[in-house]
């Protein structure tokens, strides 16, 4: 039981984050709240994904030793050296987190100077109050 | 209303989560050297990679040799980014006419 637990606890730690991110991305009314929980989300996302690169046993970066040219170069040992692949995935993953990211960012500042204010309610409160006041007007 | 809301979301996010810690008992134990993540395409990478590209560093040999169309594209999603981020955030001249003009 206890060796279960050691072998799988990274995936629940990665699971409670992934929770925390989807409910506040679902739950909270306020937009950088949300845009902060999509951030956790993507973090529990490309944690999972290095973490199935890990190797026990004293494996370390994947960057190889020797100067690569074939000059003092040992015998390549696959248990020596990290999964590289996962790395590679996660790392185009935080690039694309960077840009929504930003993205969102932008379009947050542009919400709050028309609105004057980044809470759902609120906002859908003033559309409606405007669309009564257009028919109304016509 | 709101608090049913926020009920309702609860709800559904401890559902994923309860199937996903469901679906964690297929996963690999965490380090092992033989799981399938690490048994079948990387091992292949670690050992030819450096003859093939000449690069020690395997994750810069795969990001800009072996996917480096990839890597084009990644740059590309950049671009599109800065690109909108400065489309949304330039300041918009106010015309004589009216358009254009961000009503307040």
């Amino acid at each position: 039981m206890l060796e279960y637990i050691l072998a799988k606890y990274n995936y629940w730690i990665y699971v409670v984050l992934m929770m925390i991110g989807l409910y506040a991305m679902m739950g909270k009314r306020n937009l950088v709240k949300k845009l902060i929980g999509m951030n956790i989300f993507q973090t529990s996302i490309i944690l999972l994904f290095v973490s199935m690169g890990v190797k026990k046993g004293g494996a370390t970066v994947p960057i190889l030793l020797g100067d690569g040219h074939g000059h003092g170069e040992q015998l390549i040992q696959v248990a020596d050296y990290l999964n590289p692949l996962p790395h590679v995935l996660m790392l185009t993953a935080i690039v694309v987190s960077i840009a929504t990211t930003g993205v969102a960012l932008a379009t947050l500042i542009l919400i709050y100077k028309r609105y004057h204010t980044l809470e759902e309610d609120e906002i859908m409160a003033i559309r409606k109050e405007a669309a009564a006041y257009k028919t109304l007007g016509t | 209303m709101k608090n049913w809301f926020k009920m309702i979301s609860l709800i559904a996010v401890i559902m994923t989560g309860a199937l996903l810690i469901y679906g964690t008992h297929d996963m690999p134990a965490w380090g092992d050297p033989d799981s399938p993540p690490n048994s079948h395409v990387s091992p292949r990478y670690i050992l030819e990679a450096t003859k093939l590209t000449a690069t020690p560093n395997i994750v810069s040999a795969v990001l800009a040799d072996y996917r480096s169309y990839d890597t084009l594209g990644e740059s590309a999603v950049i671009f599109t980014a800065s690109i909108s981020c400065l489309f949304l955030l330039r300041r918009v001249r106010k015309e004589k006419k009216g358009r254009g003009q961000i009503d307040a």
